[in-house]
């Protein structure tokens, strides 16, 4: 089904920001569709700018697009209204560069960034014209491939991906699309192609994989093709100086929710906090060299006008004497008035003369993520910082000028008691104390409060969530706590969607049908408040007779077979149950950083 | 110093994009274009770029104004070559020239606008200019049209914006669907939209002409005053 140019226009009129569906912004990449031996069209399952927002899909298109024989455009979620009306007017999802259908690509790949974006993943596909379960799909209709963190355990979502990829794409991807090409043109059927490209590293065709259930458990997984690997061992990118990256990125018309050029100072972290999955799967840490760094940062200046520059990875201070090379980044950008930022700050004095260094009297408030108040559970979670230190820093900071900071914590973390909760009150009941005293003026505290979800490749892979019931009531205790307070602003994450986002996380197959039920009921933007339905997830777990508990609370014992235990991270089973055991016996980890993975 | 004045046409997929859209596009294009941009002192400098008057969203226009100060002299034509290379196709540079700094800002120049509201080609609207008509005299014969604002401190005030209306004309050539023709007051003492005039025409005429067709607005003209008689702002930069 071809897009009538026509009616699209006057779709557009009617709709929300229709810019989001325009294309043509800035550095916006036009091939010539006759000419590419491939054409792969980049899907995001959620709002556009969020997905422009999403570094790996301009890292992605650079990479692609820089090779002349191949092109990738772009696609985004329809918001409800956009929907709305392209059902109406039988108009399929499009790519925004050449408003070609997607039927017209070869590879439609979304990018899984985050659990509850799934049921967006099937309006997508349903959009587009095409059957969502891959067995229903047809020879001439586009591959269906998935990348992103997600891929990690992807088995919620394996019925209806041809391929995935696992780990980072960006030198990958060009030499895979090129492979599907040659497949393509040698006139291999779909089944063959897809064992053909399964022995590439990286690779994950969940159809050549059987699971095997024990008693309703998950007990292993049989291969079904004795050609593809046992594991699938993820992919990354050695060197980040050699890889590709864009200084040219799209600069998209309206505001996005980063609306900044970013260069990214390193991959990896090597501080180990036990609950964050990016820490584990983006292992090892690699670095960009400073004068790569100051290179790619004027480049940027020129190739997209921005001013902003975000210094950016999972824990920015890490970087060695970042302050001397945020001076060079500086130098190099104060011609154009471009300012840097630093996200993902860590709780200390250094930190704090970074951050002064970057916002050059431009201070507003601070953000710091002790994710939880007492230092025990800090030493559970290996987020090894001391109260005193806490303090010590964000004295430095008022006294540096900061208006206020913003606070992240997590609860339902394991070992969690309420006395760990009810410490997060005081604590921020002696911050503003404090500051009273010695700041002699008010300062602004924001405390914003999510729910701990167990993540796949992590320490914490076999612990359960927190039960609803008791996240909830976890919950008000801090609203009840912080309406005495004032001075402090509480935010805090939906209960309900935390508990979607675990059970997405530890799931197997057996949700597929789950999420299809949850689709057709009229599950989207699941992680949008305004949007999201509990009460329809209840019902779609009611009518398959499933119950999210089995998913979300079980704990999984060291020999239970994981549902992504197919799946090679790159960091041994042993690592994890040790890091796990020291977790719950309270040892003290031997340091912050990680010896084997520092910078 | 310099203080260019410029003026620029804005075409269809970009009517989309907001005012503040619009802003920093241009910056982020002057900041591509290495062009000496002068800033604002103080706490918190900001670029020395104004419009002359937003865009309402959805609006193309033949010729909007603005003004840039430079730290250096760029002249006029080499800014528009070079600003030329980093604007998208739909953001057209037309004119522009060197203007005194001490002239008053073209914002607060700006006292009237011309739009001209079309339907679209292929949109059947025969039979309605009678209609249409007859709904203009009625809405021009008003003493009064209300329109109600909401003041800073969120107090609802009413204006009448009757006499912001100064010319309302129904234009009907050969072969072209209809089109309706406004000049309305505009700028920092006061204005009204070229929504809001099709508004009241709908509570007159019923919605279903404006609802059941597509129709464009364009604006075509940006005006100052001079001497008590509107001249195109465009020829007194």
């Amino acid at each position: 089904m071809p897009v009538d140019k026509n009616v699209l226009e006057k779709v557009l009129a009617r709709v929300q920001k229709p810019a989001r569906y325009l294309g043509n912004e800035w550095n916006t990449c036009l091939k010539d569709h006759q000419q590419a031996t491939l054409k792969m069209a980049f899907a995001f399952p959620d709002l556009y700018e969020v997905g422009m927002s999403n570094q790996g899909l301009k890292i992605l298109y650079e990479s692609v697009n820089s090779r002349p024989e191949i092109l990738m455009e772009r696609t985004f979620a329809p918001a409800a209204d956009m929907e709305g009306l392209m059902r109406e007017n039988d108009l399929p999802l499009f790519a925004l560069e050449s408003q070609e259908p997607l039927t017209s690509f070869d590879v439609i790949g979304f990018s899984l960034q985050y659990e509850l974006s799934y049921t967006n993943v099937l309006n997508m596909l349903d959009m587009a014209g095409l059957a969502l379960y891959s067995d229903r799909r047809s020879e001439k209709d586009p591959l269906v491939i998935g990348g992103g963190p997600c891929v990690f355990n992807p088995e919620p979502l394996a019925p209806f991906f041809d391929l995935f990829v696992l780990g980072e794409a960006e030198e990958f991807l060009p030499d895979l699309l090129a492979e599907i090409a040659a497949l393509k043109a040698e006139n291999h059927c779909k089944k063959e192609l897809l064992i053909k490209l399964s022995v590439f590293e990286g690779v994950y065709v969940p159809s050549l994989y059987k699971p095997l259930y024990r008693e309703g458990f998950l007990c292993g997984m049989e291969k079904l093709d004795p050609r593809a690997p046992d594991t699938i061992r993820k992919k990354y990118v050695p060197d980040l100086d050699r890889a590709p990256y864009p200084t040219a990125p799209i600069v998209p018309f309206i505001q996005t929710v980063h609306d900044r050029a970013v260069i990214e100072l390193f991959r990896g972290c090597g501080r180990g906090c036990r609950f964050c999955q990016a820490g584990y799967i983006f292992r090892p840490v690699r670095r960009r060299s400073s004068e790569n760094i100051v290179k790619t940062a004027k480049d940027l200046v020129t190739g997209t006008g921005y001013e902003e520059i975000s210094l950016s990875s999972l824990s920015s201070a890490d970087y060695p004497q970042l302050d001397v090379l945020i001076s060079a980044v500086d130098n190099a950008l104060s011609a154009g008035r471009v300012k840097c930022s630093l996200p993902s700050l860590r709780l200390d004095s250094y930190s704090v003369k970074l951050a002064e260094q970057v916002h050059h009297g431009r201070r507003s408030n601070l953000t710091f993520a002790p994710e939880a108040a007492t230092e025990r559970l800090r030493m559970v979670i290996k987020k090894n910082i001391s109260e005193e230190e806490i303090f010590n820093a964000l004295s430095d900071a008022v006294e540096a000028g900061w208006q206020g900071f913003k606070l992240y914590f997590m609860i339902g973390l394991p070992t969690e008691e309420n006395e760990d909760v009810e410490a997060i009150l005081t604590l921020c009941r002696r911050i503003r104390q404090y500051f009273k005293k010695e700041a002699k003026r008010s300062l602004n505290i924001s405390v914003s409060v999510s729910t701990f979800v167990p993540k796949a490749h992590t320490p914490f892979q076999w612990e359960p969530q927190l039960a609803l019931p008791k996240v909830i009531e976890r919950q008000q205790l801090l609203r009840r706590g912080f309406r005495n307070m004032s001075g402090i602003d509480y935010s805090w994450h939906e209960a309900e969607g935390s508990l979607l986002e675990a059970v997405f996380a530890r799931g197997d197959r057996t949700l597929a049908h789950l999420l299809e039920r949850a689709w057709q009921r009229g599950c989207r933007f699941d992680g949008w408040s305004e949007h999201f339905s509990f009460e329809r997830w209840q019902n779609a777990f009611q009518d398959l007779e499933l119950d999210p508990g089995s998913y979300a609370y079980r704990r999984f014992e060291y020999d239970d077979y994981l549902p992504w235990d197919h799946l090679d991270c790159g960091v041994s089973k042993e690592i994890f149950i040790r890091e796990h055991r020291e977790a719950l016996n309270g040892d003290l980890p031997e340091g912050a950083v990680d010896g084997t993975h520092s910078l | 110093m310099e203080r260019i004045r410029f003026s620029f046409a804005r075409k269809k997929p970009l009517a989309y994009i907001s005012h503040l859209d619009i802003m920093r596009l241009f910056l982020r294009a002057l900041r591509r274009s290495a062009l000496p941009v002068a800033y604002s002192q103080g706490y918190n400098p900001h670029p020395r770029l104004t419009l002359a008057l937003p865009l309402p969203l959805g609006v193309t226009a033949a010729e909007e104004l603005g003004e840039i100060v430079f730290a250096e002299v760029v002249g006029p034509e080499k800014f528009i070559n070079i600003l030329s290379l980093q604007l998208p196709g739909a953001l057209e540079l037309l004119h522009a020239v060197s203007a005194d700094p001490e002239q008053p800002a073209l914002a607060a120049k700006v006292c009237a606008a011309r739009y001209r509201v079309y339907f679209s080609r292929g949109s059947d609207v025969t039979g309605n200019e009678k209609l249409l008509e007859q709904a203009l005299e009625y809405l021009m014969a008003k003493e009064e049209i209300i329109l109600e604002k909401k003041s800073k401190k969120k107090k609802t005030i009413n204006i009448n914006v009757r006499p912001y209306i100064y010319e309302a004309v129904i234009i009907k050539k050969e072969d072209k669907p209809l089109e309706l023709r406004l000049l309305l007051k505009a700028g920092s003492s006061g204005g009204v939209s070229p929504f809001f005039v099709i508004e009241q025409l709908t509570s007159v005429i019923g919605s279903a002409l404006f609802n059941d067709h597509d129709w464009h607005v364009h604006r075509e003209k940006l005006y100052a005053d001079h001497n008590g008689t509107l001249q195109p702002l465009s020829e007194r930069m």
